[in-house]
């Protein structure tokens, strides 16, 4: 759209804003944020031998309390999300399910991210495959976690040591690839240029229509429209490439 | 430097527990216990080992050919060569030293309860000490460490009555060990043996038994915890490696999509 602006004409870019979170989903992901950032940090302390003089002592014992205050909201905040909006909760989980665009977006992702080169893309839902690797890695790890975590908080003695041994070793796998996800989905969230839709919806639950029309095709137009512009971009992409 | 090693005659402990007391009195742990004793059908007492108790004598109550006989068992840290707790321990509180003693800095523990739960021998006792925030430290057998890391015997050594127990070079004392095994066997012990010399690295808690070790409760062949290693020495590492690759990936990834994406062009 074009303004006049103290005499000079220039464009202005406006913006639809479009619905995308609840309060609560924000909330919910944001209670995520603050106690996975501490659990993670209070966790490679006792994990990585060059933090070990924050591990000893006083010290010790205080990130331990913190990392298990942390843990309690971090495994309830999914919980309570399935208890306050369940269909909100199942709606979502249905479209973390993993489909067959997904591999499209897979091979095109490199490109498309890193380089920059804009083709055309199979359509995605409100989530893209990126935000679904996220969200599985996030699931499993929450429910491997939490069984292992509270096995080594509460198993302690009762549990056989050869199995309490197992949970020490599995807590850690699981945990290196949540912190390895988290590190992306920072980097995703707060540095790429593409995304910039990304932390604005999740601080006020609104996202760009121009955005969703081109990142969440499926979502925005409904299937039918977006599987007919991601051919016609197809085509246009096979004819520019032809010449 | 050359390992040292406690040499315990269990053939001529009366279980008299002086070293118990011995034991508590240097290293200042509680007597409580004793005023609440519990008929656990033993003379035994206290009923295990626990944070205040670091040595304790078992009853085995040992039905043999022979008819009924006390096996008496000196309980407590083995002071393994290849300690897993040392492996383990995320504070190094647990330490191997020099000379092969597994000693414990109570300062820099923070109760995590690892060593507990990998040691061979369940020996580490957790100590709880605010069950709310699970504030805890653990507790074992240092082979008083403050006194034989300035050449003086442990206490419980120092006070043995019969002179069950010995202490110094630990190749000394498997020679003493071998000898009065024979000596045993000569007398008619069949099943005399010296327990600890090889397993888990070599033992620096040598027992000259009567009995086969299952007769006292000891396993025959305890087992270095593999997954130990496995946690320590591969998941870590690897784990900090991959760590490390993604926030070096991260940080590429930034440099690359900025030169390759201009932001006029993203709405």
């Amino acid at each position: 759209m074009t303004v006049k602006l103290k005499g000079t004409e220039r464009d202005v870019v406006t913006i639809r804003w479009i619905p995308k979170y609840t309060t609560i989903e924000r909330l919910g992901h944001w209670i995520h944020t603050t106690t996975f950032v501490p659990l993670a940090i209070t966790g490679l302390i006792l994990y990585m031998p060059f933090l070990q003089p924050l591990a000893q002592g006083e010290a010790g014992l205080l990130i331990r309390l913190v990392h298990r205050v942390a843990a309690v909201l971090f495994g309830l905040m999914p919980i309570l999300y399935f208890v306050v909006q369940p269909r909100r909760f199942i709606m979502s989980i249905r479209e973390f399910m993993f489909d067959k665009d997904d591999i499209g977006w897979v091979q095109n992702a490199f490109s498309y991210y890193l380089l920059g080169r804009h083709t055309a893309m199979p359509p995605q839902g409100r989530f893209n495959t990126g935000e679904k690797m996220n969200g599985l890695i996030m699931c499993v790890t929450w429910v491997v976690l939490g069984v292992t975590g509270l096995a080594m908080w509460f198993g302690k003695g009762t549990m056989p040591a050869g199995l309490f041994q197992w949970m020490v070793l599995i807590h850690d796998v699981a945990m290196i690839a949540a912190v390895c996800m988290f590190l992306v989905h920072l980097y995703l969230a707060v540095a790429h240029p593409l995304m910039w839709a990304g932390l604005v919806s999740m601080r006020f639950g609104v996202t760009s229509a121009a955005y969703a029309a081109e990142h969440h095709a499926r979502w925005y137009y409904g299937p039918k429209r977006a599987r007919q512009l991601y051919e016609e971009a197809k085509k246009k992409v096979a004819s520019e490439a032809g010449h | 430097m050359t390992r040292v090693a406690m040499l315990i005659d269990e053939t001529k402990c009366t279980a008299c527990r002086g070293c118990q007391v011995a034991c508590k009195q240097w290293n200042d742990r509680e007597g409580w216990e004793y005023s609440k004793t519990v008929n656990t059908g033993s003379y035994e007492n206290p009923p295990s080992l626990s944070p205040q108790t670091w040595t304790r004598i078992k009853f085995t109550e040992y039905d043999g050919p022979d008819g009924f006989r006390w096996l008496f068992l000196k309980e407590g840290c083995l002071h393994c060569g290849n300690p897993a707790c040392v492996k383990v321990c995320p504070t190094a509180a647990l330490k191997q030293q020099s000379d092969g003693r597994v000693t414990f800095e109570r300062d820099l523990c923070n109760g995590c309860g690892y060593c507990s739960q990998f040691c061979p021998f369940s020996i580490p006792q957790l100590e709880v000490t605010n069950p709310y925030t699970g504030e805890a430290r653990s507790s074992k057998c240092t082979f008083c460490q403050d006194r034989t890391g300035n050449g003086l015997l442990p206490a419980c050594v120092k006070t043995c009555p019969p002179g069950a127990l010995a202490w110094g070079d630990r190749d000394e004392m498997i020679a003493k060990g071998k000898a009065r095994v024979e000596a045993l066997q000569a007398m008619g012990f069949s099943n005399a043996n010296l327990y600890g010399e090889a397993q888990v690295g070599g033992l620096g808690r040598l027992y000259v038994l009567a009995e086969k070790p299952a007769a006292y409760g000891l396993p025959a062949d305890p087992k270095y915890p593999a997954l130990a290693d496995v946690w320590q020495s591969i998941a870590q590492p690897l784990g900090g490696i991959a760590l490390g690759a993604t926030v070096l990936g991260v940080i590429a990834a930034f440099f690359i999509t900025r030169r390759n994406i201009r932001m006029e062009e993203v709405e």
